[in-house]
């Protein structure tokens, strides 16, 4: 039994925001990131008896700071506290800033990848340093420590029942979820911070069992640099960040270790690489992946009640193969009272109307699923002045397409699942209240800023592969192709996206990674 | 290529900013309300936009424009120093009156308009063939909803009843679920 209290309250646990001079610390290894990818490699090496220091930029928080409040957690527990974009503001871009990373806000989706990517990337991207049945085993031990199982079909809520149940009436395939919880109280407020726990994040497994085995903790530590010298990382440098996590003490960091594993995920780690000036062959950054999604929001006469109950626990992969088109899956998002009037359009007495039945509102989304067509190569990572990172990420037409066909089909689930009017969220809106106006979807523009983009799965910008030319880190252990003490494990090695969520499939690929790296 | 073109092709978009930033003024910004705090991002010029901009986009009643310009102000201080600056030129441009004039044969800075032009400028914004300008329609309208419906009070009006009370429920268990937690659990129970 391993208390997450007495954890937390550790020695080996640091809190960068109280550090009242410039610290320096070594270990054997050093993990920058506590996310998806870093718990997992840190749990491993440490069980190993490596010396072990993990880095983290957010804040450590618990069942304390998570009271299902938007504007008291997603400052603490969001990059940018949700306000980062892509370039051209297109794109809202979700993703986690604390410890246990993404995992500690994301909606539980639990997905291996899917057999025929890892074939696919094989072939395509030269990824030869594991086959499929080389994972299977660590989704499995994944799969029993994270409590991850099917979600049980009466347990839905009617969002996603919504959803569920109009895939079947159109012929749609639709299968339940699977979801890491334990004792799941379905409060529906995975988005903001489990609030009892049930929810097997990073937080509470793989950090407390990697600080239990003797890992160290440094968190409100934002690296900024990996120094090197002779072709290795001799350090990492980083700035300590207040108890706000959005200013900086002035005080700095510096961990020297004789190994580094970046695990910052999609958009940190190739930030940290360019930083670092370590793009020899120019493709730290490119190739980043979105699953750009779009969203419909149908209105029924009764409750739906889209911000309670677990979030997600139907999914479509009926689209997700498309040929020469580009595949798509749908899902439900929880509709939060921030995160529904961000995504409702129009202003003023309009937009006010559609928040005041917002509780009768279904809130379905189709995510597309990019990387797998040539002329869908998804964004670019790249450095603002500062060194902050900004994603460019312009959507290409057949991206466009795929978002047109996936509106019509969440249109049609709705109606199908008896929604008295169903609105894009176009700006200004369409909305077709039977089969007979659907035809009204025609006249949508899509364009940029003309109808919500967002995304909750990045993916990509340091991709995998056996050449040196064609890849940033080789497959056999996500080593960097030149520098010899430095792995990037996390979802930026993914050479494609993956067409379901992503959270496992990093977890499945850290722990054999990880595995190949321990000593025996 | 006429100018119309020109300004489609938004080639345009970066000189509109920078337009927006510093700028030729015709008239004045108008001075709405005080803040009753040191600003953190905005300056006096940029809150009085975003106070104007706010009360045409959150109608509810029991909204106050001057704090959830407040509000924005302290949200915009959690994004990297350049989206602070992108942010506060594209305040600019929506209030200068030279780029409307421009753009929209609209020579009256926003803040001077009344409600209805307002909308209709909003509107001009959300419509139009720069991806610049939309782009800051819907990060000017994104910012007064998370202020806005970030606050409980705002919750009743739109029927969400809030967070279930969860009090006294909390796994502080790392190996929770896991077979081997079970099956102790289910030993000290006395399971058979």
């Amino acid at each position: 039994v391993t208390k997450l209290s007495v954890i937390r309250a550790s020695k080996s646990v640091i809190d960068g925001s109280l550090a009242s001079a410039d610290l320096e610390l070594s270990a054997d290894v050093c993990i920058i990131g506590s996310g998806a990818g870093g718990a997992v490699v840190a749990s491993v090496l440490a069980a190993a008896g490596v010396s072990v220091i993990v880095v983290e930029e957010g804040g450590y928080f618990s069942t304390a700071d998570f009271d299902m409040h938007e504007a008291h957690t997603v400052p603490k527990l969001y990059q940018e506290a949700m306000q980062r974009t892509t370039a051209d503001l297109a794109v809202s871009v979700l993703q986690g800033r604390a410890v246990g990373g993404t995992t500690v806000v994301n909606w539980t989706t639990s997905f291996r990848t899917p057999e025929a990517v890892v074939e696919h990337w094989a072939k395509k991207h030269a990824v030869g340093g594991f086959h499929y049945a080389d994972i299977v085993p660590h989704y499995e031990a994944i799969e029993a420590r994270l409590s991850i199982h099917e979600v049980d079909e009466s347990a839905m809520n009617r969002n996603n029942r919504k959803l569920y149940d109009g895939c079947k009436s159109r012929g749609f395939a639709v299968a339940p979820t699977r979801r890491n919880v334990y004792q799941c109280m379905q409060t529906g407020y995975c988005g903001t911070g489990c609030p009892i726990n049930a929810k097997r994040s990073m937080l509470v497994t793989m950090v407390p069992d990697a600080i239990d085995a003797g890992a160290r903790l440094l968190f409100r530590c934002r690296i900024d640099r990996l120094e090197s010298s002779a072709g290795e990382i001799t350090a990492a440098t980083g700035t300590l960040l207040d108890a706000s996590g959005y200013a900086v003490t002035g005080k700095r960091a510096t961990i020297k270790a004789k190994r580094f594993i970046l695990s910052g995920g999609a958009i940190n780690s190739p930030a940290v690489l360019l930083r670092s000036g370590l793009n020899e062959n120019g493709l730290v950054g490119t190739r980043t992946f979105l699953h750009p999604t779009i969203g419909v929001t149908g209105l029924y006469d009764e409750p739906i009640e889209a911000f309670y109950g677990a979030p997600q626990t139907a999914a479509s992969h009926a689209f997700a193969h498309r040929g020469d088109d580009v595949g798509f899956f749908m899902e439900a998002a929880p509709g939060y009272p921030v995160l529904s009037a961000t995504a409702i359009p129009g202003f003023g007495a309009s937009h006010r109307q559609m928040m005041e039945t917002f509780a009768h509102r279904t809130l379905h989304i189709a995510l597309g699923i990019d990387g797998f067509h040539d002329d869908v190569p998804g964004g670019t990572v790249k450095l603002r002045p500062s060194g902050a990172p900004l994603l460019d990420y312009p959507i290409p037409p057949r991206l466009w397409e795929a978002f047109r066909t996936a509106q019509t089909r969440l249109v049609e689930i709705n109606l199908a699942s008896g929604a008295k009017e169903v609105t894009t969220l176009h700006d200004p809106p369409i909305t077709v209240t039977g089969e007979k106006d659907i035809h009204l979807l025609d006249a949508a523009r899509w364009e940029p800023c003309r109808v919500g983009v967002f995304t909750a799965h990045q993916m990509g910008g340091c991709r995998m592969g056996d050449d040196p030319k064609g890849s940033v880190v080789r497959s056999e252990d996500l080593r960097h192709h030149t520098i010899k003490n430095l792995h990037v494990i996390d979802g930026s090695v993914f050479p494609t996206s993956l067409g379901v969520n992503p959270q496992e499939s990093i977890y499945g690929l850290a722990r054999l990674m990880a595995s190949r790296i321990a000593p025996r | 290529m006429n100018r119309r073109r020109f300004v489609q092709r938004g080639l345009f978009g970066g000189a509109l900013l920078l337009l927006g930033g510093g700028g030729l003024m015709l008239y004045p910004t108008r001075r709405i309300a005080s803040a009753s705090k040191p600003l953190r991002v905005l300056d006096d010029r940029g809150f009085q936009v975003i106070v104007a901009v706010a009360a045409r986009v959150i109608t509810a009643p029991d909204a106050d424009p001057v704090v959830l310009a407040e509000r924005i102000d302290e949200s915009l201080s959690r994004t990297p120093p350049e989206a602070q600056a992108d942010l506060a030129s594209l305040v600019g441009l929506f209030e200068n009156a030279l780029p409307g004039l421009l753009l929209d044969g609209r020579a009256t800075p926003f803040t001077r308009l009344d409600g209805a032009a307002q909308d209709h400028a909003l509107m001009q914004w959300r419509d139009s063939s720069l991806v610049v300008r939309r782009s800051g329609y819907h990060a000017l309208r994104r910012l007064c909803f998370v202020a806005y419906y970030g606050d409980e009070r705002s919750w009743p009006a739109i029927h969400y009843g809030g967070p279930p009370d969860v009090k006294g429920f909390s796994h502080d268990d790392s190996k929770a679920g896991t077979p081997e937690w079970i099956a102790a659990q289910d030993q000290k129970a006395g399971a058979p």
